[in-house]
């Protein structure tokens, strides 16, 4: 699959290994990331059509206004789709090839946002497109304000 | 379009391989130009503008075209670097098209180039703002986005994993006849079903691969165009658009901007049935199973309805519908390049120089895309005559 | 239109966030058929070699396809005595990740004798204070060398 081949003679190929220390500001998604601490979903609603998005964003990339409002999405969500990946994939964190156990899913929120997390189920033959299911967080102490504070989705 | 009006007088590629270890990146990218130069019976001294580019984190190098300029012998020349994920080729043509046609240029030289065997995890980090914080804890990447793609294609249109194996045999048949395609590999459909699962449906096969290699075009206005060539292919129009990549892809498995850009390019080139006025395609397929969805986007057919196509045994270099007769992205992707290899093919065929995987009578119009990230377009459209 | 999920949320804080990350690279570089004979030259003869252009008859190091003036291929090879002058230099003082030494340090570009390009390579076997632009220098091959452009360890004065 995705081998990591190793030179052998440096005047025909060589590695440079490099790791680069990025600091990214969040900005206007600060205020995710705070509620993601607290336990809670939101997401900024487009004044013009009504409709949530995640990732939040100042702007709607639609209708060019600012969306100034945000709205709690609730705890639960609709399966659109599910994926399992069968084969060991790059770590973009650590730049580690591992192997990947959970199926990803996409869910449809209660308040009309869309996101992607883990999903609790490992079998995707019993995941099906409607299902409802429910986020399952990590505790307080543990949350970093990141995606990944949802340990995963569970059907209900 | 307003402007000078514009043809391609030369194409030049690589034949492209999974590995070049006996060329540097530089060395690759010159090997594309001087084809192109043959082509076009012109040397370095006539270009006066070089737009270049690749997907620089797939290459390693930040910059490149410090490094690629000299290389080239083109010092001095006007012209700059573009880079643009998988459509970066796409918008390398589309800039050197404009420089032609601002009547500022006279040769535009539009080179781009990638040489993967050197890359380790490009897909790691992908694009969209704070990606870290938003997709960085999944493993994001064109296998993943099209088993999501297809999962949600198969529900809607009711096709099977057969009718997916069929879209790659074609392609593999289309390939076996280009001299410059990397993957040749006899498939059948029990192969193509059977092969190892990444990620469902998505299969190893389906996937396009890793490709190191290099294509370039010339351009010139109008009247340089006729002096130049013989055959000069005729750029009638490009349109590009941009959508949200991956996040918007949580919102809707099947975002695309090609179907938006296609509509919008026919109405300005008073194009209503595609099927009947363009003869040939060469569309930017980054798994073979996208093939479906994009046939139905630029216009071939109704809304997931193309696997019967496939079906009934309809596409092909030889049959009613020659869709990638060059056997597509999914048999040679290098990624940033492989948007000019499309521009590339589709001008063979409309000069008819594509040799063995020439679709068969004349071709007045072709239709060559780029796709990037997860939903990028850049579309263009060619013709034989003004 | 989907449901509104009523609950508040003027409760949640909107401090700025800045998040760490760490981006992890391990390319594999392609050296090529031409890059490979300089090397290998370097390594195995502890000879510098350049290339010659047949239109413009000027010799690149390193040596590359293509002639960046004319972009005729080139393939005559010339082997050079090593020997050259120093046109430029600076001496490195400060730290930064992934320097080939130690700082303070000092580098330039040296015309090679025989050559029409520079090449960029540390100067060393003298005191920092005592390089000047004009000297005659040659190179310091390691011992131990393995087909890299740090095989040759640095230049150093003549005499």
């Amino acid at each position: 699959m995705l081998k990591k081949e190793e030179p052998q003679d440096p005047a025909v190929a060589f590695r440079y290994p490099r790791v680069i220390t990025y600091k990214h500001s969040l900005g206007y998604q600060s205020k995710f990331a705070h509620a993601l601490k607290m336990g809670r979903i939101i997401a900024t609603k487009c004044p013009v059509d009504g409709r949530c998005t995640i990732p939040p964003r100042i702007v709607c990339p639609m209708h060019h206004v600012r969306q100034t409002e945000w709205v709690d999405q609730g705890q639960r969500g609709k399966l659109l789709s599910a994926f399992k990946i069968n084969f060991p994939m790059f770590d973009s964190r650590t730049g580690d090839l591992k192997s990947w156990e959970t199926p990803i899913v996409s869910i449809e929120l209660e308040g009309g946002a869309r996101m992607d997390g883990w999903c609790a189920e490992k079998d995707t033959e019993k995941l099906k497109s409607g299902m409802i299911l429910e986020a399952v967080w990590r505790p307080p102490e543990e949350r970093k304000g990141r995606v990944d504070d949802i340990l995963y989705w569970k059907p209900v | 379009m307003t402007g000078e009006r514009i043809a391609i007088v030369g194409v030049g590629q690589t034949v492209h391989k999974s590995k070049r270890t006996d060329v540097n990146t530089a060395e690759l990218c010159a090997e594309a130009v001087e084809a192109a130069l043959a082509d076009a019976q012109l040397t370095m001294k006539d270009i006066d503008c070089v737009i270049l580019g690749s997907f620089e984190p797939a290459d390693g190098y930040s910059g490149p075209d410090k490094w690629i300029v000299p290389e080239i012998g083109a010092v001095g020349k006007a012209g700059f670097e573009m880079q643009n994920v998988g459509t970066t080729g796409g918008v390398v043509c589309a800039t050197g098209f404009n420089m032609a046609a601002s009547g500022l240029f006279e040769n535009v030289l539009c080179v781009a180039w990638q040489k993967m065997d050197e890359a380790a995890g490009a897909f790691g980090r992908g694009g969209g703002g704070a990606n870290e914080y938003w997709t960085g804890q999944f493993p994001m990447s064109p296998i993943t986005n099209f088993a999501r793609r297809t999962y949600d294609y198969m529900t809607r249109s009711g096709c099977t994993e057969e009718h997916l194996a069929m879209v790659r045999v074609k392609q593999d048949q289309c390939a076996q006849r280009n001299k410059y395609a990397q993957l040749k590999l006899g498939l059948t459909v029990e192969k193509v079903m059977n092969d190892f699962l990444l990620a469902w449906p998505i299969r190893r096969l389906h996937m396009c691969p890793t490709t190191a290699g290099s294509a370039a075009i010339i351009v010139c206005p109008e009247q340089r165009a006729k002096k130049v060539s013989k055959k000069p292919v005729w750029v009638e129009d490009w349109f590009t658009c941009h959508q949200g990549g991956a996040l918007t892809m949580a919102e809707d498995p099947q975002a695309s901007t090609l179907g938006y850009a296609c509509k919008k390019i026919y109405k300005r080139c008073g194009i209503i049935n595609p099927k009947k006025e363009i003869q040939a395609w060469e569309v930017y397929e980054p798994a073979s199973t996208a093939e479906l969805r994009w046939m139905e986007e630029v216009g071939i057919c109704e809304d997931y309805t193309a696997w019967k196509l496939f079906e009934q045994g309809r596409v092909g270099t030889d049959k009613e519908i020659p869709f990638n007769p060059s056997g597509g992205v999914t048999a040679t992707n290098p990624i940033g390049c492989t948007p000019v290899v499309r521009v590339v093919e589709a001008a063979l065929q409309v000069r008819g120089d594509a040799e063995e995987h020439q679709v068969p009578g004349t071709i007045n119009r072709a239709l060559a895309t780029a796709y990037g990230g997860q939903g990028e377009n850049v579309v263009f459209l060619l013709k034989k005559t003004l | 239109m989907t449901p509104q999920i009523k609950k508040s949320v003027a409760d949640i804080p909107e401090e700025p966030i800045v998040v760490e990350v760490q981006a992890h690279s391990n390319f594999l570089v392609t050296v090529g058929n031409t890059g490979n004979k300089f090397l290998t030259e370097i390594r195995d003869n502890k000879t510098i070699m350049g290339i010659k252009c047949p239109q413009c008859k000027k010799v690149y190091v390193p040596p590359r396809t293509h002639c960046p003036t004319c972009f005729t291929r080139m393939s005559e090879w010339v082997k050079l005595s090593g020997k050259g002058t120093l046109e430029t230099y600076t001496v490195v003082r400060y730290q930064e990740p992934y320097m080939p030494k130690e700082p303070p340090y000092a580098y330039g570009v040296i015309k090679l004798d025989g050559a029409d390009t520079g090449i960029v390579h540390l100067i060393g076997g003298v005191d920092l204070s005592k390089i000047k632009v004009g000297m005659k220098i040659e190179p310091v091959f390691k011992e131990q060398r393995e087909g890299s452009i740090l095989d040759i360890d640095y230049f150093k004065p003549i005499g």
